[in-house]
């Protein structure tokens, strides 16, 4: 089979990670998100977690230096690390889902890529993070804005198009419509046709 | 009032979008100066001679700026073009001991004389930085030393990051101990007059008795970080090469490199400024290099050489409309004319001021404030210029952003998957400024007073 990428992005809440996942197991193939830092940081010998403080961070402006084209940002480091990890295995023609990280804008012109962005109803994103995390409606939908606020800051520092912004992405969809596991039936459809299409 | 509101406008505009990093430094500086010339000195002062006097092209063709016999010193006044001509110098020679692969043996060399032990490489490190520094802008010596300490980390499977830490903290402070080890050094020297011997018996002893302080901090508090007893390898199975590929090259970098040391320490007796040792330096290197002259030529960093230029209009608006006397009337009144009290106001401000933002604009912004200051307050303005030079080059090591040696530092260690964020760097390197401008204080009131 050639190659082909998904490249998922996702508000919080949405279920997005969660349709990645059973895609990954149905297309049997690997799925990249913070597990990406975990191999950086057993090369390195450090512990996983000093890289995962940045992750999907966008750099504090007023607080960060460019000098010389470095910059002083760690949530930028981290960042880049990844985008040559995800780059690197496209490279190598490995097929895989990237969750998240400015996927759809860093591997822009494989052959292959497919970008998707999952969307959700503010109440049933709210729901979902309720019950999965038990939290109240007021602490959930202000975990769901803040972690969309911070996954916008970081995507815009990073690429030129906004995070969800439908001209970035093939197939943008709301999750809440058909719930998660129709979505991801719909998603998978829609990819395999991609494939077919791709090959022929 | 006009032109005095503007370039005091134009001033923080400057300084805001340098800390926001928002544009290319010497756009910022740049376009900053064309406001200064446009706003403050045609259509606030209504004097041209200001622009001439600011621009200070001028000065170049004069031969005290090639040659000066006493304590002649640049117009303090505008564009340092002293400065401007030294940096490209020794940048230029710096690119062509990196080509040579000076750095990268002289660093292998002395980690395989250390015998591969992570903690003598850390305290080996820390000394070398310092001295490296003392001759060569610390952004090369970090880019060297960093990359360097990773490549022996992997191998030697101990943690890089309190090593390069302590190298950009070693690095900000040797630079502090001559003339050329840290721009604003650069900019008092050639403001002021002062020489290479100047600085080195000043701030270089203030460094010395500061750097052995440092390395003791560190070494209680860093080393116990950097490897587990169960990582230790052994050195016998380590085999790096650290053999010189183009021994012609290299040793006419390093023939360079000592002559122009000594052309630096000499320059007092000898009367050759630093700006012709500048381009002694750069022309010297530039016809050994041969056929890779273009390639360093464009390795230089130009983009720091314009952003000072735009830097020195911008100081000269303020200068020219008097608002830099107005602040140093201000220092000189609440310290109630007790010198002193006034030395730790320019100690504690300049490096608070410069572990948050470029040392340089602000080391270029208070010259004319302590010259102005030690001719109404009577206070030596040498002193104070010794105060300046340690305040704003130590106390860009407090935080990540304060120097240039600590962004590269921090970048170099974290493209490698060492992410060193703000809490981790304040944590290790803010005591330890405090503990050298605590160290820095007490010399200077014990030598000074």
């Amino acid at each position: 089979m050639a190659q082909f990428i998904i490249a998922l992005g996702r508000e919080y809440g949405s279920g997005g990670h969660e349709i990645a996942t059973k895609l990954s197991e149905r297309l049997g193939i690997p799925l990249y998100d913070r597990n990406m830092l975990d191999q950086m940081a057993e090369k390195n010998g450090i512990n996983s977690e000093n890289l995962h403080q940045f992750d999907e961070k966008s750099r504090l402006h007023g607080l960060t230096r460019t000098v010389r084209g470095h910059s002083s940002s760690a949530q930028d480091h981290v960042a880049q690390i990844q985008f040559d990890f995800i780059r690197g295995k496209a490279e190598e023609g490995e097929s895989f889902i990237i969750v998240g990280r400015c996927g759809e804008q860093v591997l822009k012109g494989y052959k292959g890529l497919v970008t998707i962005f999952v969307r959700g109803d503010e109440d049933v994103k709210a729901e979902r993070i309720c019950r999965l995390y038990h939290l109240s409606d007021k602490e959930a939908r202000m975990k769901m804005h803040n972690h969309d606020k911070k996954r916008k800051a970081y995507h815009n520092s990073h690429s030129q198009i906004k995070w969800g912004d439908s001209r970035a992405y093939d197939l943008l969809v709301n999750s809440s419509k058909l719930g998660i596991d129709a979505t991801t039936d719909f998603i998978e459809s829609y990819v395999r046709e991609c494939i077919a299409r791709n090959e022929d | 009032m006009f032109a005095e509101i503007m370039a005091i406008i134009i001033f923080v505009g400057m300084f805001a979008l340098i800390v926001l990093d928002r544009f290319p430094k010497q756009f910022v500086t740049l376009g900053c100066g064309v406001l200064t010339i446009v706003f403050v000195f045609v259509l606030g002062m209504h004097n041209y001679e200001a622009i001439l006097e600011t621009l200070a092209v001028g000065n170049i063709f004069t031969p005290s700026f090639w040659y000066a016999a006493g304590d002649a010193s640049e117009a303090t006044c505008g564009v340092n073009w002293a400065t401007i001509i030294f940096l490209f110098g020794m940048m230029v020679m710096v690119e062509g001991m990196a080509e040579a692969k000076f750095f990268d043996w002289l660093c292998m060399k002395i980690a395989k004389i250390m015998g591969y032990d992570p903690i003598r490489i850390f305290v080996a490190f820390m000394i070398l930085s310092a001295l490296l520094a003392m001759f060569i802008d610390s952004i090369t010596v970090i880019l060297f030393l960093a990359a360097v300490t990773i490549k022996l980390a992997r191998m030697l499977k101990f943690n890089p990051v309190p090593c390069i830490l302590s190298e950009i903290f070693c690095a900000n402070l040797g630079g502090s101990a001559t003339m050329c080890g840290d721009p604003p050094n650069i900019i008092i020297g050639t403001s002021l007059g002062y020489s290479f011997i100047d600085f080195l018996v000043n701030t270089g002893a203030m460094a010395q008795v500061s750097l052995i302080f440092v390395i003791i901090y560190f070494y209680i508090t860093m080393s116990k970080k950097i490897q587990s007893p169960e990582d230790k390898v052994d050195p016998a199975t380590i085999d790096i090469d650290v053999a010189i590929e183009d021994l012609g090259e290299f040793a006419a970098s390093t023939v360079i490199f000592l002559g122009a040391i000594i052309l630096l320490i000499t320059h007092a007796m000898t009367g050759l400024t630093v700006a012709t040792i500048g381009v002694f330096v750069a022309s010297v290197t530039l016809l050994a290099a041969g056929k890779k002259a273009p390639k360093l030529l464009k390795r230089v960093d130009y983009e720091t050489l314009l952003f000072f230029i735009g830097l020195f209009i911008v100081v000269g608006g303020l200068e020219q409309t008097g608002v830099l006397e107005l602040i140093a009337n201000f220092i000189a009144e609440i310290s109630g004319g007790n010198a002193k009290i006034m030395i730790a106001i320019i100690l504690w401000i300049s490096a608070i001021a410069s572990a948050f933002v470029d040392n340089i604009p602000f080391a270029a912004t208070m010259i004319p404030i302590i010259q102005s200051l030690a001719a109404t307050t009577g206070v030596p303005l040498d002193t104070m210029a010794w105060t300046l030079a340690v305040g704003t080059d130590i106390g860009g090591s407090a935080t990540p952003i304060g120097a240039s040696a600590n962004v590269v530092g921090i970048a170099t260690a974290g493209k490698e998957g060492y992410p060193i964020g703000w809490g981790a760097y304040c944590k290790e390197l803010a005591p330890a400024t405090i503990i050298v401008l605590i160290v820095s204080m007490i010399s200077i009131y014990l030598r000074y007073f």
